[in-house]
C-alpha cells in the first residue's frame, strides 16, 4: 500500500543517511540504542477493560501509541445453506458408525463463513474508507480466517450463528505503522473473549445461559485437551520486521522506518501440531515511507559546494547511479533478497522465536 | 421497553440502588496518553469516555476559515462513538446526535478558555465514547475540562456537569421529585435534563434539556443539579491536585 502522510517523518537526508548507516552495521546500532534488533517496545497491556463487550483489549506502548479492540458477538439468523441436504446425509452416516461425541465434531467442521466475522479500523484523522484503515483491517481479517477454526465456532445450529463484530480503535494519532499494535491488541482481545454457553440443542431457537460464569471462551484453552483435528487454538499475531541491508529488525519505531530497504508483516500462530515454535499463516511485503524520503544531493552535483551541476536529467541520474553505494543518501527502490525474506521468517517462527515469544507474553498477561 | 420506576416512591431507592442524591462511581485520571498534549479518561459509573487534546497548533488548511487569520483561538470537537459502546453493536458516523453533542461542547467551553491567547491556531478535542450508559453530555463535558487541564491549555474555571431527572412525585401536590446523575434506564423513562456550572459559586454554562417536564419541576432539578455539579467539581479538582503533587 502507499505509505501515507501521516506515517511521514522529517529528517534530513544527511540524517536518514546517518540512521541507515548505524542501523546497518553489524550489530545494528538502533535509534534507542538499548534495544537489540529483536527487541519490541515496552508496553503496558489490559483486558477486559470494557463492562458492553464480549471480550477487549488495551495495549499502550512507550511512544504513545495506543489501541483499543472490542469483540462484540450477536446471534444472527443465517441464510439457508444449499448444502443442508448433504450434511444431513453424512450425519445420518456418522451417527451410524462412530459414536455421538464424533458426529457433533463433524457438524461443526468446515461451517463457518467468513462473512461471519466484521472487522472494523478507526484511526483518528482518516476517513473510514482511507487506503490504510482498510488495508489494516483486510489485512488482520485475512490472517485471522485463514485458520478457519474460528469461523466454526461461531456456529451454533443450521438456523443461527454468531455473528463477530472486532472494532479495533487507534486511540492516539498512527505514529507509526500501527499494524503490529492492532495485530497484538486483537489478538488479547479474542484471547479473553467468551461468549455465553449455549442451553438449547441442535435446530432449536438458540437459548443461552444467563451465568456469566457458565460462558465459555471463544478460543478454548488447550489444557490436556489435544486432538489432531484442532490444529489452531490461539488468534495469529502479525509481527513486523524490517530489512536494512543485510541486518533484520523488528517492531521498528517511524524513524527506522524512513530508512527501511523492505518491510515484511508476518502473520503467524503458535502451531499445536508440531511441539515448539510458531507457524506462518500470511506474509505481505509493506510499502515502507522510505521511499518517499528527499533524496540527497552529493557535493559534486552541488554548485554550492564546488560540485557541477549536471546538465541534463539524463546526465543526473547517470551520476546518482554512479553514487549509489556511496553514503549520500538515496531512496531505497524496494525489492528484498530472497535470502533475506528467509532469514526474517525463520527468526520468527523457530523456536524460541520472535512469534512464540510474543504469543508466550500475550498468553502470560491472560494467565496473570 | 417499559421500565418500572413506580417502586422508587415506595423505599425511596432507585433500580441501582441509590438515593435521590447519589452520584453514580465517578472516576478519573489525566495525562493517560503520552502521544497527545493532554488527555483524560472518565468513568461515570458505566460510561467511559477518552478525551484527547491536539494543540494548540497551526489551523488546519482547507478547515474552512475557523482559526486560520482570526485573532482568537478555535476550538475544533470531534466525538466518536466506539462501535461497542452500546447494548447492541452499532456503527454511527456523523448523525445528528453526535453533531449536537459536539455544537453543545464547543459552544459551552469556548467562552471559558482563554482563546485569544492562541491567534490563528486550533485546539482539537477529540473524544472516544467507550462504552454508554446515560449521562453522555456531563461526561463528555467532564473529561474535556480534565483533558484541556492536562493539556495546559488556559481556562477560567472548571465547567463541570451533571444530570438530572424527575420523577414522579411521591406526594400528590408537588410537582416531581429530582433524581441526580441518571443512568440509561433511568434516561428512557424519566424527563431529565443535563447541568453544567462554573466554578466554586455555581455559575450555569450549560442546561439542555430535550424532554417534556411540568414547569415547576425544572427548579427542583436545576436545584439539585447545581448542587451535584459542586461535588463533581470537587472529584475532578481532587484528580488534578492528586497529579499536580506527583510532581511536587
Amino acid at each position: 500500500m502507499a505509505p501515507s502522510q501521516h506515517v511521514q517523518v522529517n529528517l534530513s537526508p544527511a540524517e536518514l543517511s546517518y540512521l541507515r548507516s548505524s542501523l546497518a552495521q553489524s550489530p545494528p546500532i538502533r535509534l534507542d540504542h538499548t534495544k537489540g534488533p529483536k527487541d519490541f517496545r515496552s508496553m503496558r497491556a489490559e483486558y477486559d477493560v470494557l463492562p458492553g463487550a464480549n471480550g477487549s483489549a488495551r495495549i499502550a506502548l512507550d511512544d504513545g501509541l495506543e489501541a483499543l479492540v472490542g469483540v462484540k458477538a450477536e446471534v444472527e439468523k443465517s441464510q439457508r445453506s444449499p448444502r443442508v441436504d448433504e450434511q444431513e446425509h453424512r450425519l445420518t452416516v456418522a451417527a451410524g458408525d462412530m459414536d455421538m461425541q464424533d458426529a457433533d465434531d463433524d457438524d461443526t467442521k468446515a461451517k463457518g463463513q467468513n462473512a461471519w466475522v466484521e472487522m472494523s479500523v478507526e484511526i483518528p484523522g482518516f476517513r473510514d474508507e482511507d487506503a490504510l484503515p482498510v488495508f489494516l483491517a483486510s489485512m488482520l481479517t485475512e490472517s485471522l480466517l485463514a485458520s478457519g477454526g474460528l469461523k466454526d465456532r461461531l456456529y451454533i445450529n443450521r438456523r443461527f450463528h454468531w455473528k463477530l463484530y472486532i472494532d479495533i480503535l487507534l486511540l492516539s494519532p498512527a505514529l507509526s505503522y500501527p499494524l503490529a499494535l492492532l495485530s497484538m491488541t486483537t489478538h488479547l482481545a479474542l484471547l479473553t473473549s467468551r461468549l455465553p454457553a449455549l442451553k438449547s440443542e441442535k435446530d432449536e431457537d438458540p437459548l443461552f445461559d444467563d451465568d456469566w460464569d457458565a460462558s465459555v471462551p471463544l478460543y478454548p484453552k488447550s489444557k490436556g485437551k489435544t486432538k489432531g483435528t484442532q490444529a489452531m487454538d490461539r488468534p495469529p499475531v502479525i509481527v513486523l520486521a524490517m530489512a536494512v541491508d543485510q541486518n533484520i529488525i523488528f517492531d521498528p519505531c517511524k524513524e527506522e522506518l524512513a530508512v527501511a530497504d523492505a518491510v515484511l508483516a508476518v502473520a503467524c500462530t503458535d502451531s499445536t501440531s508440531s511441539p515448539s515454535g510458531a507457524q506462518v499463516i500470511a506474509i505481505r511485503t509493506i510499502d515502507p515511507p522510505s521511499h518517499l524520503t528527499p533524496l540527497g544531493v552529493p557535493n559534486a552535483m552541488n554548485s554550492a559546494t564546488g560540485g557541477v551541476v549536471p546538465a541534463s536529467t539524463a546526465d543526473a541520474i547517470t551520476q546518482r547511479e554512479l553514487l549509489a553505494s556511496s553514503d549520500v543518501w538515496t531512496p531505497p527502490r524496494g525489492g528484498m533478497k530472497r535470502a533475506l525474506v528467509g532469514q526474517i521468517v525463520k527468526a520468527v517462527v523457530e523456536k524460541g522465536g520472535v512469534a512464540e515469544e510474543v504469543i508466550q507474553a500475550l498468553q502470560s498477561i491472560d494467565v496473570g | 421497553m417499559p421500565l418500572d420506576t413506580s417502586t422508587y416512591s415506595l423505599a425511596l431507592l432507585r433500580l441501582d440502588g441509590r438515593r435521590w442524591n447519589e452520584l453514580r462511581r465517578l472516576h478519573a485520571q489525566i495525562s493517560v496518553q503520552a502521544a497527545a498534549s493532554g488527555s483524560s479518561y472518565l468513568e461515570m459509573g458505566n460510561t467511559k469516555i477518552l478525551c484527547t487534546v491536539s494543540g494548540p497548533s497551526e489551523a488546519r488548511r482547507g478547515a474552512g476559515g475557523g482559526g486560520a487569520g482570526s485573532s482568537e483561538g478555535n476550538l475544533e470537537v470531534d466525538v466518536s462513538f466506539a462501535g461497542f459502546s452500546g447494548v447492541e453493536r452499532r456503527k454511527r458516523r456523523q448523525d445528528k446526535r453526535t453533531t449536537d453533542l459536539s455544537h453543545t461542547l464547543t459552544s459551552s467551553l469556548t467562552p471559558l478558555l482563554h482563546l485569544h491567547l492562541y491567534p490563528h491556531s486550533t485546539i482539537t478535542l477529540t473524544l472516544s465514547i467507550l462504552s454508554q450508559d446515560g449521562s453522555l453530555l456531563a461526561a463528555c463535558i467532564n473529561s474535556a475540562t480534565l483533558a484541556l487541564i492536562d493539556a495546559g491549555v488556559p481556562m477560567t474555571d472548571y465547567l463541570t456537569a451533571v444530570t438530572c431527572a424527575s420523577s414522579p412525585s411521591t406526594s400528590d401536590e408537588e410537582a416531581g421529585d429530582p433524581l441526580l446523575d441518571v443512568n440509561s434506564a433511568e434516561e428512557q423513562e424519566l424527563p431529565f435534563l443535563t447541568l453544567g456550572t462554573v466554578g466554586r459559586e455555581g455559575r450555569v454554562g450549560v442546561c439542555v434539556m430535550e424532554s417534556r417536564v411540568r414547569g415547576e419541576g425544572v427548579e427542583g432539578m436545576v436545584a439539585v443539579g447545581i448542587e451535584g455539579c459542586a461535588r463533581v467539581r470537587e472529584i475532578v479538582d481532587g484528580v488534578v491536585r492528586g497529579y499536580g503533587k506527583r510532581f511536587a
